[in-house]
């Protein structure tokens, strides 16, 4: 039996995109496994581009790749669809409503389709047509908002920890942005900090624990 | 008699144990329920990156959810990882009401060699004087004197890199020599030494080489052990006793093999071997032995005495005394300080050290001083550098953000207690009258509760926790006094205690069943009190001794 193509997923069309944006920047393809997509799971191509935008913005591009760059936007969708940082956890009975609406049928938080509301309904209907100082300021004010005193959970915060993980475990984030070191061979307990010392992203302990 | 010896289990002990029985001109068959896993071929992700794993190390938690509920709760487990741990849907186990209990299982060749935390510390005779002097739980049949050159022994085989102190409650070793401080360790430690002389932080004494012995060599400081090492760098069965047990060309393994039960015969009070299920065939086999060693880890080895009865033997063999499957343990462990340490904003380390920091145990030695408990706790941590993940928990986006993450983050000093776990009888394994796991066997049920002894414990060690590290010029931002479930410590043990009596134990000094000579367990279950060090390398003393006095009983007609 012929298996259905999630309606607005084309693999096709993503891997074009994908090639052709990996030429544009000049950075190696962090391809994310189409196939690791449940159907009912599988975001819209509006929801693709605003989450790779979402994600350049939190990490920019610099003398190295930014988060959008890397394929950071398709990494966030794939983990809040397999329940990464707790995503896929129900929301509480007492949920606000503009949560609420965009619950999945497992009772959690479709937090793809909220963000899409969100930044829509802060930019008068059309993030993605902002300007990009507005989405920036837009996306930084929401920021403010999930870590202000008191609030302990938040969905940018679920999003905005998986737009890290995607750039900081991608190649370029991961040995271009920091440095890798698969098999360090010594261990050196106390070197200087100098202006050029950048963070270990292969420091297990501290990715775990830090 | 197919075999001289049968070794349930290839585990630390397990093993272990075959190494030492082929060594000593047994023939012997070593059995695992798991797959075989082929030391440098199977070590799947041991090289992979982040950028090529699916969830980038992270892993699949809808996956995890369904198939590894308990297994992703252990800090070891994760994407590069889950391969080396068992599937909790296809491995049940029951729980008491009110038990709340992590098992955390390693089902394959090496089973929990392969993803232990390598920690290997010597017991004193605090420890072993342990019982006798508050009265919880049997005396202990041995002291340190009897175990003394079998550490020995087997820290010189398993190579166990580390610092000699001169501690009487935390003995040196034969140690490798070993892994540095960093900066604020170092100086925790000279703070801790100024403020309370009878308080020592040391570095961690792991089974990572620092020096290459044979075929294995050096630790490479990856710290990605429990992916598995082509280095051989740590004690694993595929990096150390299996070559060895191999060698000999007295080795036979068979894996994928559940052991149900063993067979006795009441007339010799001898068991005769064991009846095991091919799990590839599904064929229900038995194989034949003068002697059986039970490593299938304390948990499964109870479950195979409990398994094993007979009409000779209507509570389980070797179980005379009825205290088989009681005063199971597990360490009260928790989170007990987490230190912002302000000061070494100029300093890094590279490079990742395969082990953390212990501070021994200091309470209740020669002086009573616990406060509403009679036994030691320790310290397990180190200090650490944030990284990116930090971004995660603070406000900020953008170009000031990703500058920021870019660069080492503040260092934290992190101390964990380790209890010791007062033995209970409430405490205890049975098997369910009703309940079967996926091979038909009746399923374990676990009856656990840490005790006020425990809670005492960690509320002294909480204030003692941050007491040093304000003392040494950090700021406590967390800590805890409550224990985490039962089995988070990972060092499950009991349940088949060594004791001097038949009528209040289950194995003499020899971890040999009272009822039964030439049935041996090695190990975890023959444990009688928890102490508060990981005891991985007390069972493989044990588990030498054992292995010297079964072969010496052989060759003498004994059993």
């Amino acid at each position: 039996m012929e298996q259905e193509q999630p309606k607005g997923w084309s693999r096709r069309r993503f891997l074009g995109g994908a090639a052709i944006l990996a030429a544009l920047v000049g950075v190696p393809l962090a391809a994310i496994r189409l196939d690791l997509f449940a159907a009912e799971d599988a975001p819209s191509e509006r929801q693709r581009d605003l989450m790779r935008t979402v994600s350049q913005i939190v990490i920019p591009a610099t003398n190295t790749p930014g988060a959008g760059d890397v394929g950071a936007g398709d990494f966030v969708l794939l983990g809040l669809a397999h329940g990464l940082e707790k995503a896929r956890t129900p929301l509480p009975t007492d949920a606000p409503q503009d949560l609420v609406r965009h619950a999945r049928t497992d009772g959690s938080l479709d937090q793809a389709a909220w963000l899409e509301a969100e930044l829509d309904r802060r930019t008068d209907g059309d993030f993605l047509k902002a300007a990009p100082e507005r989405q920036a300021m837009v996306l930084t004010k929401l920021d403010g908002e999930a870590y202000a005193e008191g609030v302990r959970e938040h969905p940018w915060r679920t999003i905005k920890a998986l737009i890290l993980t995607g750039y900081y475990t991608s190649e370029p984030g991961g040995s271009q942005e920091l440095q890798f070191n698969l098999v360090p061979g010594t261990y050196a307990p106390d070197v200087a900090v100098t202006p050029q010392t950048r963070a270990y992203s292969s420091d297990w302990t501290a990715v775990d624990f830090g | 008699m197919d075999f001289d010896a049968i070794v349930v289990g290839s585990g630390i002990t397990g093993g272990l144990a075959a190494k030492e029985l082929t060594e000593a001109g047994l023939k012997v068959l070593m059995i695992e329920r798991g797959r075989e896993i082929r030391h440098q071929q199977d070590y799947a992700t041991e090289m992979k990156t982040p950028w090529e794993m699916p969830f980038r190390g992270a892993g699949d938690q809808e996956l995890y959810a369904r198939e590894h509920a308990v297994q992703m709760l252990n800090r070891h487990f994760n994407e590069y990882t889950q391969g080396h741990f068992v599937n909790d849907a296809q491995n049940p186990y029951g729980k008491a009401e009110g038990t709340d209990f992590n098992w955390f299982r390693s089902y394959q060749l090496g089973g929990r060699s392969l993803t232990w935390g390598r920690q290997s510390y010597r017991w004193s005779d605090y420890d072993f004087e342990a019982n006798k002097r508050d009265g919880h739980g049997t005396d202990w049949p041995i002291r340190y004197a009897d175990l003394a050159p079998w550490y020995d022994k087997v820290e010189e085989f398993i190579g166990v890199s580390g610092a000699k102190e001169g501690l009487k409650q935390l003995p040196d070793g034969r140690f490798q020599p070993p892994m540095a401080l960093n900066p604020v360790e170092q100086h925790v430690r000279e703070v801790m030494k100024a403020n309370w002389p009878d308080r020592c932080l040391t570095i961690g004494r792991t089974a990572n080489l620092t020096q290459a012995k044979g075929e294995r060599g050096a630790c490479q400081n990856r710290s990605i052990c429990a992916r598995g090492c082509s280095y051989g760098a740590y004690f694993s069965t595929q990096s150390s006793t299996l070559p060895a047990a191999m060698a000999t060309g007295r080795l036979t393994v068979i894996t994928d093999a559940v052991v149900e039960k063993l067979d006795y015969d009441p007339a010799t009070r001898r068991v005769t071997g064991v009846r095991y299920l091919d799990r590839k065939t599904r064929e229900r086999k038995t194989a034949t032995a003068r002697i059986v060693f039970l490593n299938a880890g304390a948990f499964n080895s109870v479950h195979v005495l409990l398994n094993s009865a007979s009409e000779a033997m209507p509570n389980g063999l070797a179980n005379s005394s009825g205290v088989l499957g009681t005063h199971i343990m597990d360490h009260a462990n928790t989170l007990s300080a987490i230190a912002l340490m302000p000061g070494f904003e100029g300093r890094t380390s590279t490079g990742n050290r395969p082990t953390g920091v212990v501070v021994a145990r200091y309470r209740n030695m020669d002086a009573m001083d616990g406060e509403g408990h009679t036994r030691g706790y320790s310290f397990q941590g180190g200090a650490l550098q944030s990284t990116w993940t930090a971004g995660k928990r603070d406000p900020g986006i953008g170009l000031g953000l990703k500058e920021k993450l870019q660069k080492p983050g503040m260092w934290r000093m992190v101390l964990v207690a380790f209890a010791d776990c007062v033995p209970r009888a409430s405490n205890r394994l049975t098997l369910d009258s009703k309940a079967v796991d996926a091979d038909g066997i009746p399923q374990l049920n676990i009856a656990f509760a840490f005790g006020k002894e425990e809670r005492a414990a960690l509320a002294q060690a909480k204030a003692d926790a941050g007491e040093m590290l304000t003392k040494a010029g950090g700021k406590v931002i967390m800590g805890f006094d409550q224990p985490g479930a039962g089995g988070t410590a990972i060092h499950e043990m009991g349940g088949a205690r060594m004791g001097h009596d038949p009528a209040t134990s289950v194995l003499n000094k020899w971890s040999q069943a009272h009822d039964v000579p030439n049935l041996f367990v090695t190990d975890g279950a023959q444990m009688s009190s928890s102490a508060c060090q990981n005891p991985s390398l007390t069972y493989m003393a044990l588990t030498a001794r054992a292995c010297d006095t079964a072969a010496s009983m052989l060759r003498e007609g004994k059993i």
